[in-house]
């Protein structure tokens, strides 16, 4: 029963309520094995907001469930059903990297990129909007865009995805300037580190970049079953992306902010790379 | 100590900087002479097999290789390629840096583009040329040749020769936007009595006024300078001649306040 004469906000707090905040985990003896100890990423599913993951390609591993795109007519962006082809090699690129740390994942292709949508925010926003919707735990989203006049509407869904425990994992962009929603503070942001180790990663308490994760010569998968080695921040946020859909895998419920919190708390010691 | 790699980009930009002053006061094809520079200094200071820019244009809307430099730079030149295709589409669609090695490995990699030019690298590193919010154009870098791929502090360096690249295409785009805006509007105006070389004449004053510094000493000598360039070698001598005597006087000056 609730206390009419407490703010609604507080309610969560009010004695009687309080038992709903006991968690699953003692973050204070979070380890790798707690983390992620045999976890495969089966459960999670994970969107690729990108240019469309190939779904034949090997690196992908059959893993690919459903590949949606967004058509623009009339300034009306509507997401709609696509082949599974890349446009670039880029999507299946990041794909390949979450499934290789999380073998058995759900992935989402939401292709926002092409022919016909190049560098159009609001393709990009209705890919995110539409992934939110559908019940994805966690995406990757090695993109961002400059736009200011979609600041307002990328920070609503942001926003909205941190309250429906999506976790947002983005490369954050090197090149100068507003970029978003990399630099939003819900999301992971993540730039690369040059370590060869997929396991290997940091956390920066000095944000906005809070992660650093492998992203230089990666071997990654490419267009057309191809195969090459990259470097970019756009390969590290995969790394994290991965890690995030393991422990999400272990311990269903986890909100970023948790998710976040586990990562820090088993980040790689600086002193020992 | 000074790191001598961003010493030296500092030095090619700030020569970059000068020259789009410079460049601006001699002809018209400012944006082409910059670009032109930046590509110069990148291969020189990667010490790549080429380098190029890339900037939007529509109607089609393809990425056109504007300037080239290094070895294997000048097949580039002229050639014109989808955004929708490739690193440097890639990287031009989405505004996001990119370095890729190996590329022969991927025998269907983009092959088809590079061949075009002459040459298949077997390394790229690609950034976005970005003005305000919108992405421009991209700038590419082909083959180190002192390792076979490209480390973030590459890319970090890259960054900041794209930033200049991207600053001066926007100084080129308001003055030429300027001079069409003054063109459009004058004829607009002008009765049936005025010629195209009024209106000219008229925007040639009106667009002069935006560069600065009008009066420093050192713009008169620019056009002065640019005024020279039809002369023979032997009066090109005697010119040079000239300003070694100013330039040490003034060397001289300079130390005796």
């Amino acid at each position: 029963m609730t206390d009419p004469l407490l703010p609604a906000w507080s309610e969560p707090f009010a004695p009687e309520a309080r038992e709903r905040l006991i968690r699953s985990a003692a973050l204070r003896q979070v380890d790798r094995e707690w983390a992620w100890g045999g976890a495969t990423g089966a459960g999670v599913k994970v969107a690729i907001i990108d240019s469309g993951v190939e779904g034949t390609h090997p690196v992908v591993a059959g893993r690919l469930v459903e590949s949606v795109t967004v058509e623009i007519v009339d300034d009306e962006a509507r997401v709609v059903p696509d082949e599974p082809i890349d446009m670039y090699g880029h999507a299946t690129a990041c794909a390949g990297i979450v499934v290789g740390l999380a073998p058995e994942v759900e992935i989402y292709s939401v292709r926002v990129l092409g022919a016909d949508l190049r560098g159009k925010g609001a393709a990009f926003l209705a890919g995110l909007e539409w992934a939110v919707e559908h019940g994805v735990q966690a995406m990757n989203l090695s993109l961002s865009s400059k736009s200011e006049r979609l600041f307002p509407f990328f920070h609503e869904v942001v926003d909205q995805a941190y309250f429906k425990n999506v976790a947002l994992v983005c490369a954050v962009n090197n090149v100068p300037g507003l970029s978003f929603p990399s630099t939003f503070s819900s999301v992971f942001s993540v730039a690369a580190h040059a370590i060869a180790d997929a396991e290997t990663f940091f956390y920066n308490p000095s944000p906005p970049v809070e992660w650093g994760a492998w992203g230089v010569d990666v071997p990654i998968g490419w267009k057309d079953g191809g195969t090459t080695v990259a470097t970019g921040n756009s390969f590290a946020a995969p790394h994290m992306c991965g890690l995030v859909a393991r422990i999400l895998s272990k311990h269903p419920g986890l909100t970023p902010f948790e998710v976040k919190t586990a990562l820090a708390a088993i980040a790689s010691d600086p002193s020992e790379t | 100590m000074a790191d001598p790699g961003l010493t030296a980009a500092l030095q090619a930009l700030r020569r970059a900087a000068r020259r789009s002053s410079v460049a601006r006061r001699f002809d018209a094809d400012a944006e082409q002479v910059l670009l032109q520079t930046i590509v110069d200094a990148t291969v020189a200071l990667f010490e790549a097999e080429a380098s190029s820019i890339a900037l939007f244009e529509r109607d089609p809307d393809r990425l056109e290789f504007r300037v080239a430099a290094g070895a294997q730079g000048a097949g580039a030149i002229g050639l014109s390629v989808p955004p929708s295709r490739g690193i440097v589409g890639f990287v031009f669609s989405t505004g996001q840096p990119l370095a890729l090695s190996d590329v022969l490995s991927d025998p269907r990699f983009d092959r088809a583009t590079a061949e075009r030019t002459g040459y298949v690298p077997r390394s790229i590193a690609a950034i976005p040329l970005v003005d305000r919010d919108q992405t421009v154009g991209v700038l590419q870098v082909l083959d180190k040749h002192t390792s076979p791929t490209f480390s973030l502090r590459d890319m970090e360096l890259l960054a900041v020769f794209a930033r200049q690249a991207a600053a001066a295409i926007r100084a080129a785009r308001v003055q030429r936007d300027a001079y069409e805006l003054f063109k459009s509007v004058l004829t607009r105006l002008g009765d049936s009595d005025v010629t195209e070389a009024d209106v000219e004449a008229v925007v040639s004053a009106a667009t002069t006024g935006l560069d600065t510094d009008e009066e420093i000493p050192f713009w008169r000598l620019v056009d002065r300078v640019a005024q020279l360039r039809d002369i023979s070698d032997r009066e090109l001598g005697l010119v040079t001649d000239i300003l070694e005597v100013v330039a040490a006087h003034a060397a001289r000056g300079r130390r005796s306040v």
